[in-house]
C-alpha cells in the first residue's frame, strides 16, 4: 500500500534505521536511541520539564473529572478550583499551563478507544452506574433534566469522557513522578547513560503496572463509582497501553500544518492505521496556529532545567527556535519511553534460551517494529542532535 | 535650492572617491548614508517650500551654460516631479542602507549610487531638454557598472544588454530633441508645447514616436522590456531597488513630461493606439510573471505590467487618470522596492529564489516570518487591495481611463487581477506549507537550518510598508501635491486646440 504521507520522508534529517536493525536492537536489549552524552542531556532535561508539566496536567484533569463533573458550562475548568481575580488574569494573560494539550490527549484516547478502559465503558455495569448518576443529577439540575430525555446518550457520553479524563490524570500522576525521579536519579549519578535511563523508566512502569485505576464522583452528597474497583482496571494494560496507542502512535492529523486530502486516500479509512502520533510527528511545524503539540512545547519551555536550556541557547537560533528543539528532544524522549514499555512487556525474558520463547519475543518485537519503522526514527541516530540545530 | 539636490550627491561622490587614506566598507557606507540623509532632508525642505496650489514650475533656477547649443542650466519643480524627487531620495537611502555586503571597492560602489541619485534628481528637475538628456545619460554608466561589477553570475550579459537597450533609448530621445529643434528652428530646447501651426502632424508623430520608443525602452514597455528581467536577476538587491523604484520612473516621467508635454496634439491622435499598447504591456507582463520560476524575475515582470498602467493613464490624459499615473509612479516605486528588498532577503538567507525550491518560509521558529509577513503586505499592495497605495493608483488610473478607452482599461483590469494570481502563487509556494529548502541533490533531506534575519535588516522594508499603507489610507496629501500639475497637463490638448482654433 502506498505510504499515507508520500512527502513526509523528505523531511527527515538523518539516516533512518531499517526495520531489521530496529528489531535486532530490541531483541539484543539495546536502546533505540543512540548512546551519547547529548542525548542523555536532552532526554533527561526534557523529561524533567515534561514531569513538571504533567504534574499540572494531572492535577487539572483529576479536578475536571471530579469537580466539574457534568457541568454544562465549565468556564472555570482550567482554574483548579481557584477562581480568584489574580488567577483569572494570569489565565487570560496566558501566564499559565496550556491545559488544552491535556484535553487534546484525552480526546485522542477517547476517540481511538482501545484497551480495557474503553471496553469497560461499553459494559452493562458502566451503563447502570451512569443511570444511577444521571437519575440523581437530573433531579437537581433542570437543564440536564431537560436535555437528558431529548438526547438520552449525551450524558452517558459525557461520563465516558470524564472517565477517560480521570484515568489519564491518574496515568500522568505516575508518569510525572517517574520523570521527576529520573531527573533526581541522573543528578545523583544513578543514571548515566541512555541504557540506564530506559531501564529506569521500565522499572518505574513495571512497578506501577498493576496499580488500580478507579474513579468515583460525588453527586448531591452521594458517592457513585464510575470506574469501580470491581472493574479491575490497571495502570499499564488498561490506560498506559491505550495512551501510547492513541497519542504516541495514532494521534490525529493536525489542522493547519498539512492538507490531508481524504479523497486522495491520504488519510486511511482504517483508524487503526493512523500514524499521526508523537513518534511520527514532524518536529518543525510546532508553534503554527492550531497545532496542539506547540502548546506542550510552550509549557515545557517554561519549565526547562538550566543545563538543557543553556544547551539549547548554544544551538541554531538559540531562543528563536527553542520550541522546535524541545520538540525534537521530546520525540527522542518518547522513543525512550516506548522503548521502556516494549522492554517491559516482552512475553518472555530476552535472556531466555528456549526457542519457543525466543520466537514469541521475536514476533512481539516484529509487531512493534512494523509500526515504528516508518516513524521519525531519524531522530534516533547520534547525528540527529547536530541536525537539530548545532550546524546552523 | 534645487541645485543643492545635485550638489549633495555629486560632491559627496567626488569626496568619497578623493578622500585620502583607507576607508572601510562600514565607514564609506556611513558617509554615504549621511549624505543621502542630508539629501532626503533637503528634499523634504523642498516639500515645505513648495506651493501645491500652483500648477506651474516653482523654485526655478537658471544659469546660461552653452547658449550657442541651446543648453541652459535651468531647474524647476512641479507637482509631477516633486514626489519623484522624494521617492528618489528615500529609495537611494534604502538602497545604501541595504548595501551591507559590498566587499569589493566599496568607495566606488557608494560613489556610483550617489551619482545615480544626483543624475535622477537632475533629470526630474531639468527644464531644458538637453540638460534632461545629459542627466538621463549620466545615470546609465554608473548603473551599468553597478550591475557588471557587483552583479550575479551572468552579470556581463545582463549589463551589456542593459547598456545597449538604454543607449538606444538615449539615442532616440536625443534624436527627437534635436529633430524638434531642427524642424521648428527654435534651438532653446525649452519645455514649450509644439503647435500644429509650427509643425505638421506627420512630423509631430514621427518625433513623438521616437520619444515613445526611447522612453518605452526605459519604462519598459512590451516589446522593449527584455533587458529588465535580466538586469534585475543579475543586479544585487540594492541596485534592483534603485532600478525598479527610481530609474524606471525616468521613462514614465519622460512619457508625461516630454511626450505628452511637447506633443499634446500628436499625443491625442496616437492615444487610442497607446492605450492598446498599454493593455498589451499590462497583460503580457502579468502573464509572463505567472510563468516565472525565479522570484526576482516574477517581480521584474510585474513591473512591466504595472508600468503599463502609467501609459494607459497618460493615453487617456484626463485629470483623474494623470493623477493616477503620478500615484502609480510613486506607489510602484515604493512597492517594487519593498518586494525587491524582501526577495533579496530570501536570497541572502536561503541562497535561492527558485519557486520550485522554497517552501514554508513563514515558519515562525525557523523560517523568515517577518520577511514573509511584509511580503504578503507588499504583494497585497501590488495587487491593488484597498487600504494600500496600489489600490489608490489603480483605481484612479482605471476610473480616469475607462470613459476614454473602455476596452483597454478593462483589459488592464484583467492584468490587475492577474497580479493577484502570480503573487498568490509566489506567496503560496515560498511562504506557506512546511518549511523546506530543497537540497541540491534530489531526494536528500530538506534543509531547515536557516539563519535568523536580525530585525535591523528589516528596517527599510518596514518603513516602506508603512509608507505603502499610509498612502493607501491617506492619499489626499500626495493628491494635493500633484493635482494642480496633473490637471494642468490634462488641459494641454484642449488648450492647444483652442489656441489653434481646432477641436481637440
Amino acid at each position: 500500500m502506498a505510504p499515507l504521507n508520500p512527502g513526509r520522508s523528505r523531511t527527515r534529517q538523518a539516516p533512518i534505521p531499517t526495520a531489521a536493525e530496529l528489531e535486532q536492537r530490541l531483541l539484543a536489549g539495546e536502546t533505540l536511541l543512540a548512546e551519547s552524552p547529548t542525548h542523555l542531556l536532552e532526554v533527561v532535561g526534557v523529561l524533567e520539564s515534561y514531569g513538571e508539566v504533567l504534574d499540572a496536567y494531572s492535577i487539572n484533569l483529576v479536578y475536571q473529572a471530579e469537580k466539574q463533573f457534568l457541568n454544562p458550562l465549565p468556564i472555570f475548568k482550567f482554574l483548579d478550583g481557584d477562581p480568584s481575580l489574580a488567577r483569572i488574569w494570569k489565565h487570560l494573560n496566558h501566564d499559565r499551563i496550556n491545559f488544552e494539550y491535556a484535553e487534546y490527549c484525552q480526546k485522542a484516547m477517547f476517540w481511538h478507544g482501545t484497551g480495557g478502559l474503553d471496553a469497560y465503558l461499553d459494559t452493562d455495569a458502566f451503563r447502570q452506574s451512569c443511570a444511577a448518576i444521571i437519575r440523581c443529577k437530573t433531579r437537581r439540575d433542570p437543564l440536564l433534566g431537560l436535555l437528558h430525555p431529548l438526547f438520552p446518550d449525551f450524558l452517558i457520553e459525557l461520563i465516558r469522557s470524564a472517565a477517560t479524563t480521570h484515568a489519564l490524570g491518574q496515568f500522568w500522576r505516575v508518569m510525572s513522578d517517574l520523570f521527576l525521579d529520573l531527573a533526581r536519579a541522573e543528578r545523583d549519578g544513578r543514571v548515566g547513560s541512555i541504557a540506564q535511563l530506559v531501564n529506569f523508566l521500565m522499572d518505574g512502569l513495571v512497578a506501577a503496572a498493576a496499580q488500580p485505576i478507579t474513579y468515583g464522583v460525588e453527586v448531591a452528597g452521594q458517592r457513585f463509582w464510575v470506574l469501580p474497583p470491581e472493574a479491575a482496571l490497571t495502570f499499564l494494560v488498561d490506560v498506559a497501553v491505550p495512551y501510547v496507542e492513541a497519542v504516541f502512535l495514532r494521534g490525529m492529523p493536525f489542522l493547519g500544518t498539512v492538507s490531508f486530502n481524504a479523497q486522495a486516500q491520504q488519510i486511511s479509512p482504517d483508524q487503526s492505521r493512523f500514524a499521526y502520533g508523537a513518534l511520527y510527528a514532524d518536529p518543525l511545524p510546532t508553534m503554527g496556529a492550531g497545532i496542539p503539540p506547540s502548546l506542550l512545547m510552550q509549557d515545557m519551555y517554561r519549565h526547562l532545567p538550566e543545563p538543557l536550556h543553556h544547551w539549547y541557547r548554544q544551538q541554531g537560533r538559540g531562543e528563536g527556535d527553542v520550541r522546535v528543539k524541545i520538540c525534537a528532544s521530546f520525540q527522542k524522549a518518547m522513543f525512550c519511553v516506548t522503548n521502556a514499555a516494549i522492554n517491559g512487556t516482552f512475553p518472555h525474558p530476552l535472556t531466555s534460551t528456549d526457542l519457543t520463547q525466543q520466537q514469541a519475543n521475536r514476533a512481539y518485537a516484529a509487531a512493534w517494529v512494523g509500526r515504528l519503522s516508518h516513524a521519525r526514527t531519524d531522530c534516533l541516530s547520534d547525528e540527529s542532535a547536530a541536525e537539530d540545530g548545532s550546524r546552523s | 535650492m534645487l541645485s543643492a539636490l545635485l550638489a549633495i550627491p555629486f560632491l559627496g561622490a567626488l569626496g568619497l572617491m578623493l578622500w585620502p587614506g583607507e576607508l572601510s566598507l562600514e565607514k564609506v557606507r556611513r558617509a554615504a548614508l549621511a549624505l543621502l540623509l542630508l539629501q532626503l532632508a533637503w528634499s523634504l525642505r523642498l516639500l515645505l517650500l513648495f506651493d501645491p496650489s500652483c500648477g506651474g514650475m516653482q523654485l526655478q533656477e537658471s544659469i546660461p551654460w552653452i547658449e550657442s547649443l541651446g543648453l541652459e542650466y535651468r531647474l524647476g519643480v512641479d507637482g509631477l516631479s516633486l514626489p519623484l524627487v522624494l521617492v528618489n531620495a528615500g529609495l537611494t537611502l534604502v538602497s545604501a542602507y541595504a548595501s551591507t555586503t559590498v566587499t569589493q571597492r566599496p568607495r566606488l560602489y557608494f560613489a556610483l549610487l550617489l551619482v545615480i541619485s544626483g543624475a535622477v534628481n537632475g533629470a526630474f528637475l531639468s527644464l531644458n531638454l538637453l540638460l534632461f538628456f545629459l542627466f538621463y545619460e549620466l545615470e546609465l554608466i554608473p548603473l551599468w557598472l553597478l550591475i557588471s561589477v557587483w552583479g550575479g553570475a551572468r552579470r556581463a550579459y545582463a549589463a551589456t544588454k542593459f547598456l545597449i537597450f538604454t543607449a538606444v533609448s538615449g539615442g532616440l530621445i536625443l534624436a527627437a530633441f534635436l529633430g524638434l529643434a531642427l524642424v521648428t528652428g527654435e534651438a532653446d530646447f525649452s519645455l514649450t508645447p509644439v503647435l500644429s501651426g509650427q509643425l505638421g502632424m506627420g512630423t509631430q508623430l514621427v518625433l513623438l514616436g521616437a520619444l515613445l520608443v526611447g522612453f518605452g525602452i526605459k519604462i519598459p514597455l512590451v516589446p522593449f522590456h527584455t533587458w529588465l528581467p535580466d538586469a534585475h536577476t543579475e543586479a544585487s538587491t540594492p541596485v534592483s531597488v534603485l532600478l525598479a523604484g527610481v530609474l524606471l520612473k525616468l521613462g514614465t516621467y519622460g512619457l508625461l513630461r516630454f511626450c505628452l508635454g511637447l506633443f499634446p496634439e500628436a499625443w491625442a491622435v496616437a492615444a487610442p493606439w497607446l492605450a492598446i499598447w498599454a493593455a498589451v504591456s499590462v497583460l503580457y507582463g502579468s502573464l509572463a510573471a505567472i510563468a516565472q520560476r525565479d522570484m526576482k524575475r516574477m517581480v521584474a515582470y510585474s513591473s512591466v505590467g504595472h508600468m503599463g498602467y502609467v501609459l494607459l493613464a497618460a493615453a487617456a490624459a484626463t485629470p483623474v487618470s494623470l493623477l493616477g499615473a503620478e500615484f502609480q509612479m510613486v506607489s510602484h516605486g515604493l512597492i517594487s522596492a519593498l518586494l525587491f528588498l524582501l526577495v533579496g532577503e530570501v536570497y541572502a538567507t536561503t541562497g535561492t529564489r527558485d519557486l520550485d525550491v522554497l517552501r514554508g518560509l513563514l515558519n515562525p521558529e525557523r523560517g523568515l516570518p517577518l520577511t514573509g509577513s511584509l511580503m504578503i503586505v507588499g504583494v497585497m499592495a501590488s495587487a491593488g487591495l484597498p487600504g494600500m497605495a496600489g489600490f489608490i493608483s489603480e483605481f484612479l488610473v482605471f476610473r480616469g481611463s475607462l470613459a476614454a478607452f473602455p476596452v483597454a482599461t478593462l483589459a488592464s483590469m484583467v492584468g490587475s487581477g492577474l497580479t493577484a494570481v502570480y503573487f498568490l502563487l509566489l506567496v503560496n509556494r515560498v511562504f506557506f506549507g512546511r518549511l523546506a529548502v530543497t537540497p541540491p541533490e534530489p531526494g536528500g533531506p530538506l534543509d531547515i537550518r536557516l539563519p535568523a534575519v536580525p530585525l535591523v535588516r528589516h528596517l527599510p522594508a518596514m518603513v516602506l510598508t508603512l509608507l505603502v499603507v499610509a498612502i493607501g489610507l491617506a492619499p489626499s496629501g500626495l493628491g494635493y501635491l500633484s493635482e494642480q500639475a496633473t490637471t494642468a497637463m490634462s488641459q494641454f490638448p484642449a488648450l492647444l486646440a483652442a489656441i489653434s482654433g481646432k477641436p481637440a
